[in-house]
Parts: structure tokens; sequence; C-alpha cells
């Protein structure tokens, strides 16, 4: 018989900050909303995550909406449209407003710059006077051997694939540009001063094959008969269920594969919610289209033991008529915001969840 | 602004602002405009010269001695007309373009050889510029047989892998594809196949950080081999001590290639006491070999060369544990990543 599971092997504690200070962050990608219109992002070059009060306010009522973003976005910023590359989009659900982070300039020496999008008009969010706290982490945690004089240049770093804010938690999953692992880390919010890291393995057991350590490349929580779990998308394609409780250190925990996307399906992000009273998870695929998940039978569903022709376990649709999406965020269970390309250029529209 | 507008104000019940004519300027360090005469800072505007319907741009007005400053938030761009204007006064300035003259090539691609396990996980390319980001995908390509262009080898990410300064992108193969078991491999295949011939192309369009397209192309011919499902194993590994009394470099030979980027970090030489060797190292040909050569003259005594146990083959199987394993195999070593490796040697009198 055919098997295939997930296993998570949880690894000590690493030390970090937390800093109240002014700092700025060296670069801004992936963003998610906590509670209360915390704006939590991603500085891989700077190793931390910001934790920005942007949000919160009343309901602006007006319909996100933004023709030729990219010109736009550049016009205010004051240089040209190929200068300006869309990091992420999130929604501030209190009050409907978006947030983008961009770069500002090609480089790694590119200028992070958060923009707000209330309705169809956009603005500068002045980081410098957004009171904000930060919690970092080295590039280099496996690195514990110093010394050696003139060293050269640390290469090595992390790239912050994504956040989800999980009941109260702040989980950031990483991935390194040189050994090909996986880490996860977890924090409290307000920042403490520590983040557990942990770093996430996963076996298959399917056609007689064992595999190990792949990297997760997006992931978000979602309750299953009133317990917080995570849905985690892995760079080798498994869907896996993971219990948050289970997630421990110096702990293995299993996580049920609960399906298995192929046809060039690879999540870059996704998000769950309600309709009719039943479970959904939408995932952007790069610009190859968006699919719709069902989670009716993901608390019971058995973990795949066996390969099907076509698609394996939870079944998905994909939304023939969101093409081009390459940015997704929700906004609420019945509407989501997404940037869109097409030969007129990107557009950030507010649609209606399928 | 609420200051200026006071200020403002005050100015316009002396009369002075209505009877000037306003002319523009750029400031004396090129980075702010200045409307002299102009006096109402909320009409100062400055736009990128484009479309009608584009947002102003953003920045502070400020009040000087001759009119108005206009200090946007961002540095202005080369290469872009900006018109500035006060009500129907305008002007536009035009940024004068920089230099275009391609410089950036191809420094080395890892690994190095030309014959690479189908397996393989990833390609390191090193620029001799720092690059412009997110341009991958549609600059760099994998050609394989008759020409043809292999459909998407590589790890998509919604950010790419780059080191720092953004010199160096780490090219992950899509290991969905490289696992045997999972449906990418099993419906698509590895993008590599044992016994054909391969070229990594890379495009001359691809534009560096300053927006300058590249000075060459790039172009590795390579063969696919058999696939590797071996870890790394430091047994196997020999070592050629330095002559007492000498600055000569310790040679490791590691008997096959193994991850450029990880054999530039991991690797650190110790007097056995414990006492960590100041040196330079260098990562041999065909990154079969790790070179250390030290700042001080080698003594008798024991000494080890220490690494960590993440150390990659190219295949991504470190000394810790496979990257892929097939029920009933067995790992030569399995070892928590965080742990160390040492590899001893002794210098005698």
């Amino acid at each position: 018989m055919k098997r295939l599971l997930c296993s998570l092997v949880l690894t000590p504690l690493l030390a970090s900050t937390a800093s109240a200070e002014s700092k700025q962050p060296q670069s801004l990608g992936a963003l998610e909303f906590g509670d209360d219109g915390i704006l939590f992002a991603a500085d891989a070059k700077g190793a931390a995550v910001f934790a920005l009060e942007v949000g919160g306010g009343e309901q602006q009522g007006k319909a996100l909406k933004v023709e030729k973003l990219g010109e736009k976005i550049a016009a205010l910023l004051g240089t040209k449209a190929d200068q300006i590359k869309v990091n992420d989009l999130a929604v501030d659900p209190k009050s409907g407003v978006g947030y983008l982070s961009i770069s500002r300039g090609l480089g790694a020496d590119a200028t992070p710059v958060l923009v707000r999008a209330n309705g169809g008009k956009l603005s500068v969010v002045d980081l410098a006077k957004t009171k904000s706290t930060s919690v970092s982490f080295t590039n280099a945690p496996e690195d514990k051997v110093t010394g050696q004089g003139r060293r050269k240049a640390n290469k090595r770093m992390e790239s912050i694939t994504d956040l989800a804010w999980i009941d109260g938690q702040l989980a950031i999953a990483g991935l390194s540009n040189e050994e090909f692992a996986s880490t996860m880390r977890v924090t409290a919010y307000p920042f403490t001063g520590s983040v557990g890291t942990t770093s996430l393995e996963i076996y298959h057991g399917a056609h007689g094959k064992e595999e190990t350590h792949s990297p997760i490349r997006t992931f978000m929580p979602l309750d299953i008969a009133g317990e917080p779990n995570i849905i985690a998308s892995y760079t080798c394609t498994p869907l896996v269920c993971i219990p948050l409780a289970k997630l421990k250190p110096n702990q293995k925990v299993k996580g049920r594969t609960v399906a298995e996307l192929g046809n060039r399906n690879r999540p870059l992000d996704m998000f769950g919610y309600e309709k009719g009273g039943e479970g959904f998870i939408l995932m952007a695929n790069s610009s190859r289209g968006v699919m719709k998940v069902s989670t009716k039978d993901i608390g019971t569903i058995d973990a795949i033991t066996q390969r099907v022709a076509g698609v394996s376990g939870l079944s998905f649709e994909t939304i023939e008529s969101w093409k081009g999406v390459v940015q997704l965020a929700k906004i609420d269970d019945k509407h989501a915001a997404i940037i869109r390309k097409s030969d007129a250029g990107q557009s950030l529209e507010q649609v209606v969840l399928p | 602004m609420s200051i200026l507008v006071r200020i403002w104000a005050f100015v316009c019940l002396l009369g002075v602002s209505a009877l000037a004519e306003v002319s523009f300027s750029l400031s004396k360090d090129g980075r702010s405009f200045v409307a002299a005469g102009a006096s109402d800072p909320e009409k100062l505007l400055v736009h990128v010269d484009g479309d009608g319907d584009l947002p102003a741009m953003a920045g502070e007005v400020s009040l000087i001695e001759r009119g108005l400053l206009f200090s946007p938030q961002f540095p202005l761009t080369p290469g872009v007309r900006y018109r500035v204007s006060v009500g129907e006064a305008h002007r536009i300035f035009a940024i004068p373009e920089s230099d275009k003259t391609p410089v950036a090539r191809v420094a080395a691609v890892f690994p190095s050889a030309g014959i690479l396990p189908e397996n393989l996980l990833k390609f390191y390319l090193h620029f001799t510029e720092p690059m412009a980001l997110g341009e991958v995908s549609q600059n760099v390509h994998l050609i394989g047989r008759g020409g043809k262009v292999v459909p998407l080898p590589f790890l998509e990410l919604a950010e790419e892998l780059w080191d720092p300064e953004g010199r160096r992108l780490t090219l992950f193969f899509d290991p969905g594809r490289v696992k045997r078991g999972l449906r990418p491999h099993e419906e698509e295949g590895r993008a590599l196949v044992a016994g054909e011939d391969y070229e990594l192309r890379i495009n001359a369009a691809w534009r560096d950080a300053k927006g300058r397209s590249m000075a060459s192309g790039f172009s590795k011919k390579f063969r696919a081999g058999p696939a590797d499902y071996a870890q790394p194993e430091p047994k196997g590994w020999t070592i050629e001590p330095p002559a007492l009394g000498t600055r000569e470099g310790v040679r490791l030979n590691f008997g096959e290639a193994l991850d450029h980027g990880l054999l530039e970090r991991v690797l650190k030489v110790y007097h056995a006491n414990g006492q960590s060797l100041a040196g330079e190292s260098a990562v041999g040909k065909g990154e079969k070999e790790w070179h250390w050569k030290p700042k001080m003259v080698w003594g008798a005594g024991s000494y080890e060369i220490v690494m960590e146990a993440i150390l990659e083959d190219l295949a991504g199987n470190s000394v810790a544990r496979l990257f892929e394993k097939i029920s009933g195999m067995t790992e030569t070593s399995v070892v928590p990543g965080h742990r160390l490796i040492r590899v001893p040697f002794v210098i005698k009198d």
C-alpha cells in the first residue's frame, strides 16, 4: 500500500531581539494583517519583520480600483514604471484600505516603499512617522563558527516566502539561498524578544519513496473543528495540514497531506474564506490562474494514501475568469483584492469571491 | 503644511504674492525644484510628464526667500521629464539619461563541470555588477534537445534568491520535478535527462541594477549524467597537510563536486585546542577541493577542519542526510543539520 504522510521536526529556539526603536526596513516583501490594524511586513534584506501601526479606522466604503497601477505608483514615486516592482498586497479588514509593498529601483539596493490605496487614491505611507516595532533574526543561523579573520562577505540570505497571523501568533516561512532547507519561525505579538525557529521536514511514503526537508512556499491559517491549523503548500507541491498545537520545539509532528498538486499548479499565495456555509481556499498560481479548493472534507479526509488519476485529495477548480492574477488578498468573506496583469498593464481591483 | 499655509496667509495679507510672476528652476544641488515668485504651497505640484490622470509626485513644499521649494520624497530619476506647475504656469525639466553603456557580464556559473547529475538541484549565477531583481524568468532559459526551450525547469518564487548585493543568483530546479514519487515528476519528468545535452542561456537583455543591459549574454553547455543518490561521505575525503614552518595551504579533497555556495561558507580551520585560526579559503577547481591558507606559520600540532553538516553535493544530498530517500536505502550518516563535522590533520615536528 502506498503511503503519503508528512512529518515536521522542530529544532531548538533561536534567540533574536525585538526592538521598539524607529528602525527602518531595508526591504519590503510579504505583507499580512494581524488584529487591530497592525500590518506585518517582511524585510528579508534586513532579516526582520516589522509590525506597522497603519491600519484600523472606519470602513472607507470605497471599492479598490486603480487602473494603470504600475504607472500611477511610479508617478507618485517620481520615477518610470520599469523602476517599480509590486511585491505584495494586503487589505486592512477593518477599513478596507489596501497596502502595497513596493521596490523603487531595480537592484538589491532598491528603496522599500509602502503605498496605501484608498478606493482609487494612492498615497505613500511615511514609514519614518509610522509607529512600528520589529523582530529580527540572523541571516546565517547555522553559521555558528566565527573568528576566522578576513571572512568573505556572507552571501547567505533568507527570503521570507510568507507570513501568517494565526491565533495570536505570527508565523514566518523562510527559504535560504544556499542550503535546501525550510525555516518556520513563530513569534508572539507584541514582539517579546524571542522567536521560536522550526525546521520543517516532509516525508513521503508514496511509491516507496521518502522525501525530506522541502521548504514551504506559502501557508495560511485554517480552523478545523475549532482547532487552529496551518495549511502549507510545499515547494514540491503537496498541500499539508498541520495542527498548530503540535508545533512545539524538539518534537516530531505528523501532518496530513490533503492534496497533491500537479499540472504546474504552484501556489504563490493563498487564503481561506467561507461561502454558503462551506469553507474554501483560494490560491494564486503566478499568472496561470486562480484555484478554489473546497475544505469541506479537510477535517475528515484521510491522508493521501494512493495516487489516483488527476487530482488527489481535496477537490479543486480553476477560476477561469480570474486570468492574469498576480496578487491576491482577502478583504472579507465576500470580497478579495487582486492585481491583474493584462495587455493594458496592471490593475488593482476589488472582486467578489467565487 | 499647516504652518506653511499660515505663513502664506500672512504673506498674502502683506500683498506680496499676488503680483509675483512665477519662474521655475532646479535647486543648486539638482535635487529639488524652485518656484520663484510662487506663494501658495497647495498649488505647487510636480508630475512625471505623461498621461493626465497620473498622481502628483510625493514630496514636501517649503517656503524660501524667493518663493517655494518642492523637495521630492524620492530622488529624481535620470531619463524622466518632470512637469513643475503652479496653476497654469509650468515648466518641463528633463533629467539627463544616465550612461547606458553595458558593462555587466556573467562572472561565473556554478557548478562549473561539463557533466552534471540529472537531479542537479541548483545553479549559482555570479555577475560582475549588481543586477536588476525580478527579471530571471524572462532572461534565463534551459535549452534542451533540438534547441528547444525546456518548459518551467526552475522553482518559481515570488521573491528571487539573491545575495545581499544582488551579484549572485541562486537558481533552484523545481524540486517537485527533481524528486521521484511526486505528481510533477511523474507528469513532466525531470528537466534534465541523463545522456542529453543542455545549454543554460542567459540573455544580454537582462538589466543590471542601473538599468543597463549586459555587455554580453552567457551560455553554459553541459551534459546531464546519472542521478546522484548518495550523501557526501567525509570518511572518503583526503587531506593534504601543509609542511611545518610554512604558510602553505591545507587542501581538502572531496572526490566529488560539492555546492559552491556552501563551500564558501561552512568550512573553518581550528587548532585542536579549540582556537580558531585566521586565514583565507578558496574553492578548488571543479568544486571538488577546498583550500585554506593561514596567516600564521604552521607549528607542529593537531588541527581540524570543521564544517557544518548542511554541506551539500550538487543534488542536494548533505553530509547530514539524503535529499530524497528510497525505502530500504540506508543513509550513510544521519546527523542533525546543525551538527559539526570535524576532519583532523596533524603537522609533525
